[in-house]
């Protein structure tokens, strides 16, 4: 068993040698031999791009700078550590709720200070056997082939193993990811059956939300908040669920609610600053949108954009001077994101309008035209939000409504995006049905989409082709128009043989779908039929 | 800041210092280089030291739960793994004091409760039965009238006054003058804090409670954790 111990890699973080040279003491009386250590979290970031660990303990309160949440954040975003990698959280009383209220990236286990060596170790042998029983589902998942993946846990759950509930939890997250809402549902309802459960629950409120069920998804977050007032994931989904029913004011009020009790949520701010938006609350904006730019200063996730709504919200308030030292400070904090150069230009543009400079307003926003035409094609959904609010400002409607039609053309069937384009419209003040123009352009999409797919089912490859690459180039955004114009050369190549011109607009379609959703559950099943086709690729 | 917040932080305060004494402490035995002239001195300040370290978790744990910022994170757990994980954490403490420390239960067993929460209700009531118990003291777990029991027996005197006696939220009265309690070694706060946190585990229909009794399969003190 020893064995098990001392041939993994381990890295402690802690801010106190002392802690330190303890846990390491710990380690080492188990048998460990391989230690790195590291005192804060900048440190800590760099050991793990350089090295590859198989068990990570970090405490959470690592002094100034990252704390643990954001090194573990910052870790699997930049992919440093995989789904492999056993990541323990250290937490002392005071940071229980705290740590156990961020909603994604949740480490795989929770250890309270001070811990016994025995207590280390029993967790430890859990955690390595845990990982082993899910070896072949980690596996499926790091491939990002989710049907196997589901596979494998069935197989898992067919054996009801001591931790059934987990792996029934474990099954309905991947099913979420890949858009299996029934599946997820029937094991919510299965769990529910048997007892009322706060992730089941919370998973039914997600898996009616999706499916459009927006008044019975609302309840579900209510009475979840009834019953635990503290459950903050509870107040993500209902002010998520609130603003896809364009109740903007009460979604303002959810989160404001959530914010109270969870205040160091990056994302919880900015979405708070954007509803306040919405609903014309120039001040409470600002607030947020400053609290954001706070917390993302050791983050990841910290972004131009953050910089810019909080220098717009400033000049809204008629603080034009603070609102451009903020936008000086987007070139020293982001120098080599070419998206900086972008929101800088676009936030220049609005306080300069502020400032009644309208000659410096159109020369802003004519740099920020210029950078998003150097953008690929396809990635530049996000920014095109921006640039209408802009265009709106700048009474430059005719500009602000054909980037919104395009928006749409290519987010066709992302309801969480369209949603924030009838938020956006709603901000801005654009005068533009966004919600007409929604049902007209699904129903275009959707009818040469569908057309398409008939074509490929009677076997007329040639005649679905044409059609879905004509869609593709006018769409270069639309995912689903992507993959399914992939996906029937494909389908031709498997019939007739496959060509090298083939394969490479294959890969072109492919690329625009991962550049902007790496993770889409339809991604996996070409690029694998794609391989069988044409194994070099 | 009100005076309960300054307790509040300076617990955390002196928490931090209790792990590092235990962490020292527990390098200290360890090492086979330092001869102690009576390493049971060195258990027992290592066993005073998990007891207050577990009273302080009790008190936070309060003081949350009075400003309503206690978040219970109720999951279902196999008890198994749940007993074999709680008695680890005390299983060196016990070997140093001449104590049994085991559990039972069926491996199959499940039940719904906050882990943190009742590990600490465990470790503070393992605590003060290493008080009391003369060789042996025994967890173990099963399933009764659709409750989870969870028992923490010991071989020692066991409880003085009227038994047995079961603390809820209907009796809060007599949560507030438990008889137990009134023997000052029985702190009345790991029994306060048990019900208390007992209590947050509720369906529709029940509520956790917890009972103190004698003899059930050892001859002591018998603590009951019924959970919904």
């Amino acid at each position: 068993m020893a064995d098990v111990f001392s041939q993994k890699h381990y890295l402690v973080i802690d801010d106190f040698s002392d802690m330190r040279a303890a846990i390491r003491s710990i380690l080492r009386s188990l048998g460990v031999n391989q230690i790195d250590q590291a005192r804060d979290g900048n440190d800590a970031i760099a050991q793990m791009a350089k090295k590859r660990f198989d068990v990570v303990l970090c405490d959470y309160n690592l002094g100034p700078g990252k704390d643990g949440q954001q090194v573990l954040e910052e870790a699997r975003h930049r992919q440093l550590i995989g789904v492999d990698c056993i990541f323990i959280m250290v937490t002392a009383e005071n940071t229980r709720e705290m740590v156990m209220s961020a909603a994604e990236y949740a480490p795989d286990s929770y250890l309270a200070k001070p811990f016994t060596k025995e207590l280390l170790k029993n967790r430890l042998d859990k955690l390595f056997e845990r990982k082993a029983h899910l070896a072949k589902v980690n596996k499926a998942l790091m491939s990002k082939d989710y049907g196997a993946a589901i596979g494998e846990l069935d197989q898992l759950i067919a054996s009801s193993p001591k931790n059934l509930a987990d792996l029934l939890k474990l099954k309905t997250e991947i099913c979420l990811t890949a858009n299996r809402y029934d599946e997820a549902r029937a094991v919510y309802e299965q769990v529910l059956a048997a007892r009322e459960i706060v992730w089941a629950r919370l998973g039914m409120g997600k898996v009616l939300y999706w499916g459009k069920e927006y008044a019975q998804a609302q309840e579900t977050f209510r009475q979840l908040i009834a019953l635990d007032p503290n459950l903050i994931a509870a107040y993500d989904w209902l002010a998520k669920t609130q603003t896809a029913q364009q109740q903007f004011a009460a979604a303002e009020q959810t989160i404001q609610n959530a914010i109270q009790l969870s205040p160091r949520g990056l994302k919880r701010q900015q979405l708070l600053g954007d509803l306040a938006l919405s609903n014309g609350h120039i001040q409470e904006a600002e607030t947020a949108f400053g609290h954001a730019v706070a917390l993302a200063k050791h983050s990841i996730l910290n972004h131009p954009s953050l910089f810019a709504s909080w220098a717009r919200s400033k000049s809204s308030n008629k603080k034009h001077v603070e609102a451009l030292k903020i936008i000086g400070e987007i070139d020293k904090k982001f120098p080599d994101m070419p998206e900086a150069t972008f929101y800088k230009a676009t936030a220049t543009a609005s306080v300069k309008q502020h400032l009644g400079d309208s000659t410096g307003a159109q020369e802003a926003l004519r740099t920020a035209e210029q950078v998003m035409a150097q953008f690929s094609e396809i990635s530049n959904s996000r920014l095109a939000l921006d640039m209408v609010k802009t265009y709106a400002q700048l009474g430059e409607q005719e500009k602000a409504i054909s980037l919104l039609q395009a928006s749409i053309a290519n987010n066709h069937d992302d309801d969480e995006f369209l949603t924030e384009v009838v938020r956006v419209c709603h901000e801005a003040n654009v005068e533009y049905d966004a919600e007409k123009a929604i049902r007209d352009i699904q129903r275009n999409v959707v009818k040469t989409n569908n057309a398409g797919v008939r074509l490929i089912k009677q076997g007329e490859f040639d005649a679905a082709i044409k059609l879905l690459r004509e869609a593709a180039e006018e769409m270069p955004g639309n995912k689903t128009i992507n993959l399914n114009a992939a996906k029937a050369i494909i389908m031709k190549m498997e019939k007739m043989g496959s060509a090298n011109e083939d394969i490479q607009t294959i890969l072109r379609y492919v690329g625009r779908v991962q550049s902007v959703a790496p993770n889409d559950w339809r991604l996996n099943d070409i690029l694998s039929r794609l391989r069988k086709l044409a194994p070099k690729v | 800041m009100d005076f309960s917040d300054i307790l509040a932080s300076s617990i955390h305060d002196i928490k931090n210092s209790l792990g590092l004494i235990l962490n020292n402490l527990d390098e200290l035995i360890a090492d086979p280089d330092n001869h102690l002239a009576n390493p049971r001195q060195a258990s027992l300040l290592q066993h005073e030291a998990q007891r207050a370290n577990s009273n302080l978790i009790q008190l936070l744990n309060l003081y949350k739960l009075g400003n309503g910022q206690l978040a219970v994170h109720i999951a279902e757990h196999n008890l198994d793994d749940f007993l074999e994980e709680v008695i680890a954490d005390s299983q060196a403490v016990c070997n140093a004091l001449g104590l049994d420390l085991s559990y039972t239960c069926d491996p199959g067993l499940t039940g719904y409760f906050d882990a943190e929460l009742i590990r600490s209700v465990l470790d503070s009531t393992i605590g003060n039965a290493r008080r009391y118990a003369r060789q042996t003291i025994l967890l173990s777990a099963d399933s009764q009238d659709g409750y989870l029991v969870i028992r923490v027996e010991d071989d020692g005197a066991g409880f003085p006054g009227q038994l047995p006696q079961w603390l809820s939220d209907e009796n809060e009265q007599t949560l507030n003058s438990t008889d137990p309690s009134s023997d000052p070694s029985r702190t009345r706060l790991g029994i306060y804090f048990a019900a208390r946190i007992a209590q947050q585990h509720k369906t529709p229909e029940r509520m956790g409670k917890i009972c103190l009794k004698n003899g059930h399969t050892l001859k002591g003190g018998c603590f009951e954790l019924w959970l919904p």
